[in-house]
C-alpha cells in the first residue's frame, strides 16, 4: 500500500513539469519580449498600463518582472546566460560595466535618429559608453525641488524666493516669525547620505557650474579643492545652523528621507521646506496627496551664479538590449517615443524628457512645472553619486556627508573622501 | 539545601524565564501591534503609544496586503480605471507548488542514503560519506551562477522542476547528515533479524527505516520547509519575478514599493505569511523536541 502511493507520489512529481511546461509551450507562440527593471508593484502596473498601446498594435506580449534586488539579480543573470531582452538599468555605472564586457547591443542607426529627434543630447551622452550608445531613457526624475505648505504659506505671506539671496531673506525671515524653515532627514538604511550628497550636487550646479561639475563627477576636481569646499559651506550655513533646520543636526541624521516631509503638513507647520526629487509626493500624508495642488507648492532650487541658470539634477531608468531580435528593436523604438510616456504621464507620479512630449497629459499643475523645468533645463545633470566609482557615489561620498553633520571637521572629511577615491 | 532555598530558586528561575520570554516578544508584539494601526500612526508614534493614548486599530493593512493596493489608470481609449494589484493569493500557490515538492523530494533522498550510508556496505562509502558531510560548509551563494548556466543549456530555467532540484541539493547535505546520525542509531539487532528473514535492502529501508525515523525526519521536514518558505534569493535566481512564479517572499519585497514608501505594509505581510510556517511547525511539533536530538547519543 506504501509502495503504490510513494510510486503514485513520483509519478505526480515527475508529470507536473512535463504538464507545466506544455502550459510554457503555447505561450511562447506569440512573440514576447521580456523586460527587467527595478521598479516594482505600482511603479510596475503603471509601466504595463502605458506599453498596453504597443501590445495591441503590434501583437507582441512584453512581459515585465520587477525587483527590488535588481542591481544584484541582473548581474547573476547576466553572468548566467539568463539575460533579458531588455533590462532598464537606474545607474549609469551598470551600463559602462555591461558595455564594457561587450554583454549589450549596440543602438542601431533607426533608434539613433529617434533619440536625437525626441531627447535632448544629454540623454544620448549619459546613454553612451566610449562613443557608442546602449541606452534609452524612458522615466526619468529630476531632484532640484523646494516644497512648501501652500496653504500655510499664503497665511503667513511668504512668495516664493527667485535667487538664492531672497533665499536666505526669506529663511531669515521665517526665524523672525519664529518658524522652522527647513525639514531635513538623510536616514536611509545602508544609503544614508544621499539626501546630502543631492544637496552638494545641487550646489556645485549652481556654483561651479556644469563644466567643473563633470570634471568633478570624472575625478578630475578633487574633493579637496575649493569648489567642493565651498558648496559645502553653503550647504553648512543651511544645515548647521539650529535655527534653519528643524530638530538640527540629531533630526537630519535620525530621520528617514521618506519620513523627513512630515514637519511640513501639521498645523501650524513644524518647518516651512523641504528639498526632494518629484518622486517625494507619494511620501506626502494620503490627504495631502488627495488634493495635491491646493495643499503643496513647488520650486525650483533658485540660482546661486546666474551665468549657470537653474540645471536640474536627475536620474533615471535607462533601458538596454541584451538579446537582438526583431521585436526587441520594435519595442525599443517605442520606448523613445512620448506614445511610451504619455499613459503614465496621465496617471501621475512619473516624469519624461520627450522633447515632444504633451505638458497637458500630466495630471496637475505640479508635474507639469516640474516636466517643464525638466524640458526647458538648460543644464541636465545625472546624479553625481551615481556616476562616480560607487566607493565613492555609494560609500565615502554618503557617509562623508554623516560624519561632517555629526561634528566632523570639513577638511578632515575631504580629504578622506578624496583619499577613498580609486587610483 | 533545604526545601525552602530550593524552591526560592525555582521562583527565580521561572522569574527570571518570565523575564527573558518577554524581552523576545516585545518586537512581535510591536510588529503585531504595528500591523493594526493606521499608515499616518505607524509613521508618527511608537505603536508603545497605544498604552496611553487612545489610538483606533484598523485591518486597513492586511486588506491592502490581502486585496492588492488599488491604483487608478487611464486606459488607452482615455477611461478612467480602477483597478487592484497583485493580491497575494497567487503567490500563496506559487510558495507551496515550490516548497512542497522542494521537502518531499530531499527528505526521501536523504532518507534513502542516510539508510545507505549507515547500514549497506558498499567500496568507498567513508569518501562518499565524507564528501557529503564537506558540501556542508559549501556556501549556496557561489554555486548560483553556474548552475544557472547549466540549467539555460538543458531549459530549466524558470520551471518548478528546476527550482526543486536547486533546493533538493541544497538541503541534501544537512539532511544526510542529520538523518544518516539518527538512522545509524536503530539497534542492529533489528536490520540482522530482518535480513535473516531474507528481506531485501528496499524492504528494510521501506519497512523498518522510514517508520522507525520518523521523529528525525519531521524535524528535517521542518528545516527545510522553513528553509525553502523564507528563501528569496534562490527563487529569484532560478525562478524569476514575473507575477505568475513570484512567491510569497518575493511579493512581499516589492510590497514597500520602489523607494521602500509602503514599509508599513510589510508588519502584517509578515503576520500573513506566518501562518502556514506555523501550522506546519505546530502539527510537526511533537517529533520536533525528539528530532532535535537526532543523532545525539549515538548506540
Amino acid at each position: 500500500m506504501k509502495k503504490v502511493l510513494m510510486i503514485a507520489l513520483i509519478i505526480a512529481i515527475v508529470a507536473m513539469p512535463i504538464f507545466s511546461a506544455g502550459q510554457a509551450e503555447k505561450v511562447s507562440a506569440q512573440k514576447t519580449v521580456t523586460v527587467f527593471g527595478a521598479f516594482v508593484d505600482e511603479e510596475a502596473h503603471r509601466f504595463e498600463e502605458a506599453i498596453r498601446p504597443f501590445e495591441e498594435k503590434t501583437g507582441i506580449k512584453v512581459i515585465y518582472e520587477g525587483s527590488k534586488d535588481f542591481e544584484t539579480l541582473i548581474s547573476v543573470r547576466v553572468e548566467g546566460g539568463n539575460a533579458p531582452d531588455i533590462a532598464g538599468l537606474p545607474q549609469p555605472g551598470l551600463m559602462l560595466n555591461f558595455a564594457e564586457k561587450g554583454k549589450l547591443v549596440p543602438i542601431w542607426s533607426s533608434l539613433g535618429a529617434l533619440i536625437d529627434k525626441n531627447y535632448a543630447p544629454v540623454w544620448r551622452d549619459l546613454g553612451s559608453y566610449k562613443g557608442t550608445t546602449y541606452g534609452v531613457f524612458h522615466r526619468v526624475n529630476a531632484k532640484s525641488f523646494v516644497w512648501y505648505p501652500k496653504k500655510a504659506w499664503a497665511k503667513a505671506g511668504y512668495t516664493v524666493p527667485k535667487t538664492w539671496d531672497e533665499l536666505n531673506r526669506l529663511m531669515d525671515r521665517m526665524v523672525a516669525n519664529g518658524h522652522t524653515p527647513w525639514a531635513v532627514g538623510i536616514e536611509s538604511g545602508g544609503a544614508t547620505g544621499w539626501v546630502g550628497t543631492d544637496w552638494i550636487e545641487d550646489i556645485m550646479l549652481r556654483t561651479a557650474g556644469p563644466e567643473k561639475y563633470d570634471r568633478w563627477v570624472s575625478g578630475e576636481l578633487g574633493f579637496n579643492s575649493p569648489e567642493v569646499k565651498a558648496a559645502f559651506e553653503v550647504l553648512g550655513k543651511i544645515w548647521l545652523d539650529p535655527r534653519y533646520v528643524y530638530g538640527g543636526k540629531n533630526y537630519i541624521l535620525t530621520t528617514s528621507f521618506g519620513d523627513a516631509q512630515e514637519p511640513l503638513f501639521t498645523n501650524p507647520p513644524k518647518a516651512w521646506m523641504h528639498r526632494q526629487g518629484n518622486f517625494i509626493t507619494g511620501f506626502f500624508p494620503e490627504e495631502v496627496q488627495e488634493s495635491l495642488e491646493d495643499e503643496v507648492g513647488v520650486f525650483a532650487l533658485p540660482a546661486i551664479d546666474v551665468q549657470f541658470g537653474i540645471p536640474v539634477l536627475g536620474g533615471g531608468d535607462q533601458f538596454v538590449v541584451f538579446n537582438d531580435r526583431p521585436e526587441v528593436r520594435q519595442f525599443m523604438e517605442f520606448l523613445a517615443t512620448w506614445e511610451s510616456g504619455k499613459l503614465w504621464a496621465q496617471a501621475g507620479g512619473a516624469l519624461f524628457p520627450y522633447l515632444d512630449q504633451d505638458l497637458r497629459a500630466y495630471p496637475n499643475a505640479i508635474e507639469r512645472s516640474l516636466a517643464e523645468a525638466l524640458v526647458n533645463a538648460k543644464v541636465f545633470r545625472f546624479d553625481a553619486s551615481d556616476l562616480m566609482p560607487a566607493q565613492v557615489g555609494a560609500g565615502t561620498f554618503w557617509s562623508g556627508i554623516v560624519d561632517w553633520v555629526g561634528g566632523k571637521s570639513l577638511d578632515a572629511v575631504l580629504s578622506d573622501i578624496q583619499r577613498s577615491w580609486p587610483k | 539545601m533545604s526545601i525552602k532555598t530550593e524552591q526560592r530558586w525555582l521562583r527565580l528561575v521561572n522569574a527570571s524565564l518570565i523575564v527573558l520570554v518577554l524581552l523576545w516578544a516585545i518586537p512581535i508584539i510591536g510588529l503585531f501591534i504595528s500591523s493594526l494601526r493606521a499608515k499616518s500612526d505607524v509613521l508618527n508614534s511608537g505603536w508603545w503609544t497605544i498604552l496611553y493614548t487612545k489610538s483606533r486599530l484598523t485591518f486597513a493593512n492586511y486588506k491592502q496586503v490581502l486585496g492588492g493596493s488599488k491604483y487608478t489608470f487611464v486606459d488607452s481609449a482615455g477611461r478612467t480605471v480602477r483597478a487592484s494589484g497583485d493580491n497575494l493569493s497567487r503567490a500563496f500557490i506559487n510558495s507551496l507548488t515550490v516548497t512542497i515538492p522542494s521537502v518531499i523530494i530531499p527528505l526521501l533522498i536523504a532518507s534513502a542514503a542516510a539508510f545507505g550510508f549507515a547500514w549497506l556496505i558498499f567500496p568507498g562509502r567513508k569518501a562518499f560519506f565524507t564528501a557529503v558531510v564537506a558540501m556542508l560548509v559549501v556556501p549556496l551563494q557561489i554555486a548560483l551562477i553556474p548552475i544557472l548556466r547549466d540549467y539555460q543549456k538543458i531549459g530549466l530555467t524558470g520551471s518548478y522542476l528546476g527550482i526543486w532540484l536547486a533546493h533538493t541539493g541544497f538541503g541534501l547535505p544537512l539532511g544526510i547528515y542529520l538523518l544518516y546520525n539518527y538512522v545509524s542509531t536503530i539497534p542492529r539487532d533489528i536490520f540482522e533479524s530482518a535480513f535473516l528473514d531474507g528481506a531485501k535492502p528496499l524492504v528494510v529501508f521501506a519497512r523498518l527505516v522510514l517508520p522507525l525515523s520518523v521523529p528525525a525526519i519531521a524535524s528535517l521536514a521542518i528545516f527545510q520547509f522553513l528553509w525553502v518558505w523564507n528563501d528569496l534569493l534562490v527563487a529569484l535566481v532560478f525562478l524569476g519575478g514575473t507575477s505568475d512564479v513570484a512567491v510569497l517572499t518575493q511579493r512581499l519585497a516589492t510590497m514597500v514599493g520602489s523607494r521602500g514608501q509602503d514599509w508599513h505594509l510589510l508588519t502584517a505581510g509578515a503576520f500573513i505569511v506566518m501562518v502556514i510556517p506555523l501550522i506546519v511547525f505546530f502539527a510537526l511539533q511533537r517529533y520536533f523536541v525528539q528530532g532535535l536530538m537526532a543523532g545525539s547519543v549515538k548506540g
